[in-house]
């Protein structure tokens, strides 16, 4: 019997898209380097709620997408935890999404139980896994078209020229006197300082916590490390300085922490953003851009995962290593 | 000549920041050097050495990234 030959017509589409993408490019929406800004803009410009103690709370366009990761979050939580009920009661077999997520959790399951061991694995998994899960979306939605695309026009001092057209309107490239910038609705959420520190903070703490669970509050001597003082005076004294670094490293995690994170993502938003307004009409580039963000999104929330990971398992050994040193002379 | 004498400190700054990516460009070459030999040695641990090889970048290219936050702080006139 012969089989029939498989016809590849999908690749005549994408061709077909990147023609367009040229044509458009090129005649009539000319690619506008967009203002680059550090930190997210406020949508409104009055704050949504004033806050007694905190102060003033604004709309910013990182809150959209905040909301969609969240919400996305909840949504594949819902479904694969039906989808597992539903393989519990039938034949035990998990189908759908609720087998891809087991697969996935397993993973990195075994990975933490092979850096922590048995015991310690189910305290600090939860912790890897929420925060690089959630990272991971906050990473990859930032990829939809959309982002840093569409937004509100705000006249600025040496803005864009605009092209209207209806209620809507087009930037144009070049400067204008009385010209606009744009303010996106949507912009990546890992590009907002807020998001990251906040992550961070959580990681940190959450370490210190780990810590005392498992060690008590020996875990303190660690910073505060009193206990070789009076034995041996001038190590103890060496072993103290060190205890005092050991808070300074504490401080150090947190920002390193949060300027990976954001500074990686950030790196990502100029890219595309120079890459697109220099080489707009040869739309291929762009996308290609695209695609190591992909790469790099994914990398960032795992490391951001697996650091926490790392430094709960170190925060779980105690200070070993002297007590077996006492052990050695008073043998 | 006319211009702000702050705009070019600023624009001379960011530049200087990025010297550091150098460090970070150094780490990496010498971090793939050693997965790479590590590969021909032994290519039964290519895919473990992968993955390691890949962490272990992205931590080098996260002192380049710091260097970068640095240089934009300095061109977007944050601080």
């Amino acid at each position: 019997m012969e089989t029939e030959k498989r016809r590849p017509w999908r690749r005549w589409v994408v061709l077909v898209l990147m023609i367009m993408g040229f044509v458009v490019g090129e005649y009539y929406f000319v690619p506008v380097q967009p203002g680059i800004t550090f930190s997210a803009e406020k949508l409104i410009e009055q704050p949504l709620v004033t806050l007694p103690v905190i102060g003033p709370f604004y709309l910013v366009n990182t809150i959209p997408p905040l909301i969609f990761t969240v919400l996305l979050v909840i949504v594949i939580a819902f479904y694969t935890n039906r989808s597992m009920l539903k393989s519990a009661r039938s034949d035990l077999v998990p189908r759908g999404i609720g087998n891809l997520m087991e697969a996935f959790f397993e993973l990195i399951y075994n990975m933490t139980e092979g850096a922590t061991g048995m015991k310690l694995a189910p305290v600090i998994f939860p912790w890897f896994a929420t925060i690089m899960f959630y990272a991971l979306f906050a990473n990859l939605l930032k990829l939809l078209p959309g982002f840093e695309a569409i937004g509100i026009l705000r006249p600025v001092a040496g803005g864009h020229p605009i092209q209207p057209l209806g209620i809507f309107a087009n930037l144009l490239p070049g400067q204008a006197p009385n010209g606009y910038t744009l303010v996106p609705f949507l912009r990546g959420v890992s590009i907002d300082l807020n998001f990251t520190v906040a992550l961070a903070l959580i990681s940190v703490f959450m370490t210190q916590v780990v810590g005392v669970q498992t060690q008590g509050f020996g875990y303190f001597s660690k910073f505060i490390n009193v206990r070789t003082m009076f034995k041996v005076p001038f190590f103890g004294a060496m072993d103290f300085l060190v205890g005092l670094l050991e808070i300074v490293s504490e401080l150090s995690k947190i920002i390193s922490f949060a300027f990976r994170l954001f500074g990686n993502m950030f790196a990502g938003l100029v890219l595309v953003a120079i890459i697109s307004s220099l080489l707009g009409k040869i739309s291929i580039l762009p996308s290609m851009i695209m695609l190591f963000e992909l790469f790099v999104g994914v990398i960032q929330a795992f490391i951001f995962g697996i650091l926490t990971m790392i430094f709960m398992a170190q925060a779980t050994q105690g200070h070993g290593h002297e007590e077996e040193h006492e052990e050695v002379h008073e043998i | 000549m006319e211009g702000n004498i702050l705009d070019a400190a600023r624009f001379i700054g960011a530049g200087l920041a990025m010297i550091g990516a150098a460090g970070a460009g150094v780490g990496i070459g010498l971090s793939v050097q050693g997965a790479l030999g590590g590969m021909a040695r032994n290519p039964d641990a290519y895919g473990n050495l992968l993955t390691n090889m890949i962490l272990g970048i992205a931590f080098s290219e996260a002192i380049a990234i710091y260097c970068m936050v640095i240089a934009f702080l300095m061109l977007f006139k944050v601080v």
